[in-house]
C-alpha cells in the first residue's frame, strides 16, 4: 500500500489524493463534478435495514398475487412469476428468460450480496466471497429492471382498465414498496467506501 | 502531479493498479482488488466492438418497428398490433399520458440511443476535443435512459399472462416483440462497452506530448 493513497474520478479518470473528510460530507471530483466518496456514518446499519425489509417484500410480492381480473364471471390472477414467463407459454423462451433475470434473479441477487457485503464489513469476515459478489452486482446493476417493470404494471393496468373489472393484488404494493426499498439502499451506499472497508479486511 | 501514465483504472470498482511493462497481445490482466478485466489503452476494442452492436442494433429496429408486437382477441376477432398501433390505441382511448411514456419509451429511446451513441463513436474515432463535460454527460443520459424502452417487453408480458379467457378474450405476444427485446439488449450492451474514458484520454494524451 503506497503511502498516498491515489484515487482516479470513475466517471473522467482525473486523479485525486484521498483524504479522510467530515461526517455526512462529501469528495467531488475537480475536473467533473462526479461524486468520488461520502463519509455517512451508520451506513451499514441503514443499508442492512432496507436490505432485510426489501427480500421480506421480495418474498411478499413472490406470494400474492400482482393483479387480478374479472370479466363475465370468469376470474384470472397473475404472479410475478407468471409475468415473467408468458412468454414462454407463446414460444419465445428467451425473451421470457430475459425478463425472469430482469425482474427476479437480479433483484434478489443484489439484495442478498448487499447483506454479504454488509455483514462482512461488520464482522470482519474474510472478504474474497462479498468481493466477488459485490463486483457482480456492479456489473449486472443496469439489468435489474424492477422500476421499469412497475411503470409496465401502470400501464397494463390502464390499458385493461375499460376492458375488465382490475383487482390490484396485494403484491403490488409490496413490490411498489420492494423498489422503494431498493432505490434508498443504492443511494445511500458508497461503493468506495465499501471497496475500501472490504479490502482494508483482507490486511 | 501525480504521474499518470501507467495507472489503469478498474472500470468495475476504480481500483489504480500499476499496467505491466509488457503485456502480450492476447495476455489478460485482472483487477488485483475485484478481479474484473483490465485493458490497456493499446489493446481496447471498445470502438469497434460497440460500432458492431450498434449496427446490428439498427438493422433490429427496422423488424420492431414493422412486425406486430401483440394482438388482442376479443371474442374470436382480433388484430394484431405493431408499437405504433398501440400508442394509437392509446391515444385513441385518451389516454395521452400513457401514449407519450409508451412512444418516448419504444420509438424515440431507442433511436436517439442508436444516434447518441453513433455521434460519440465518430467524435472519439475523430479524436475531438469539443466539449467533452458535455459529451460525457450525454453518454450518462443515454446510458440511463435505454432501460426504459424495455416498458413494452413488460407490458406484452404482463397483458399476455393476464388476459387469458378461452374464446371471450386473449392476448398473444408477436414476432416483433422478440427483435424489440433485442434491440434494447443490444443497445444496452453498446452502451456498455463504449469506453467513456476515451472521451478525455484523448486529449490526455495531446497535452502529454506537447
Ligand atoms: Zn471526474
Amino acid at each position: 500500500m503506497p503511502e498516498v493513497e491515489s484515487i482516479a474520478c470513475q466517471e473522467c479518470g482525473q486523479l485525486h489524493r484521498y483524504h479522510a473528510i467530515a461526517p455526512g460530507k462529501t469528495a467531488n471530483c475537480s475536473r467533473c463534478g462526479a461524486v468520488l466518496y461520502r463519509n455517512r456514518p451508520g451506513m451499514l446499519d441503514s443499508v442492512l435495514a432496507l436490505t432485510l425489509a426489501g427480500l421480506t417484500l421480495f418474498v411478499l410480492t413472490n406470494v400474492f398475487p400482482l393483479l387480478g381480473l374479472r370479466a363475465q364471471g370468469a376470474e384470472q390472477e397473475l404472479h410475478l412469476l407468471g409475468a415473467s414467463l408468458a412468454f414462454w407459454d407463446q414460444g419465445y423462451p428467451v425473451v421470457a428468460g430475459l425478463i425472469v433475470l430482469n425482474i427476479i434473479v437480479f433483484p434478489v441477487f443484489e439484495l442478498l450480496t448487499l447483506l454479504m457485503v454488509v455483514l462482512t464489513i461488520r464482522y470482519r469476515w474474510k472478504p474474497s466471497m462479498a468481493i466477488f459478489l459485490f463486483r457482480w452486482m456492479r456489473e449486472f446493476k443496469p439489468w435489474g429492471m424492477l422500476e421499469v417493470f412497475m411503470l409496465g404494471v401502470l400501464v397494463a393496468v390502464v390499458k385493461l382498465g375499460d376492458l375488465a373489472t382490475l383487482i390490484v393484488g396485494a403484491a403490488f404494493w409490496s413490490f411498489a414498496g420492494l423498489i422503494l426499498t431498493m432505490t434508498a439502499a443504492t443511494a445511500l451506499l458508497d461503493p468506495f467506501s465499501v471497496w475500501r472497508a472490504l479490502e482494508k479486511n483482507n490486511d | 502531479m501525480i504521474k499518470h501514465k501507467a495507472l489503469l483504472q478498474c472500470r468495475v470498482c476504480g481500483c489504480l493498479s500499476h499496467a505491466p511493462t509488457q503485456l502480450k497481445r492476447f495476455e489478460v490482466m485482472h483487477c488485483p482488488r475485484c478481479g474484473a478485466r483490465v485493458k490497456l489503452a493499446q489493446q481496447s476494442t471498445s470502438v469497434e466492438v460497440t460500432w458492431a452492436l450498434l449496427i446490428a442494433a439498427a438493422i433490429l429496429y427496422i423488424p420492431a418497428n414493422l412486425l406486430p408486437i401483440m394482438s388482442v382477441y376479443m371474442l374470436g376477432a382480433g388484430q394484431p398490433d405493431t408499437i405504433i398501433t398501440g400508442v394509437y390505441h392509446l391515444l385513441e382511448a385518451g389516454q395521452w399520458p400513457l401514449a407519450l411514456i409508451v412512444f418516448v419509451a419504444s420509438i424515440v429511446v431507442p433511436l436517439l440511443k442508436l444516434f447518441t451513441l453513433s455521434f460519440l463513436l465518430i467524435s472519439i474515432q475523430r479524436r475531438s476535443r469539443w466539449r467533452q463535460y458535455d459529451r460525457m454527460r450525454l453518454y450518462r443520459i443515454t446510458e440511463y435512459v435505454g432501460r426504459w424502452s424495455m416498458v413494452d417487453v413488460f407490458v406484452i408480458a404482463i397483458l399476455t399472462g393476464l388476459v387469458q379467457f378461452g374464446n371471450l378474450a386473449r392476448v398473444d405476444a408477436n414476432l416483433g416483440s422478440l427483435s424489440f427485446a433485442a434491440v434494447v439488449v443490444l443497445t444496452m450492451f453498446a452502451a456498455r462497452t463504449l469506453d467513456e474514458h476515451l472521451i478525455w484520454d484523448i486529449a490526455q494524451q495531446e497535452e502529454a506530448q506537447a
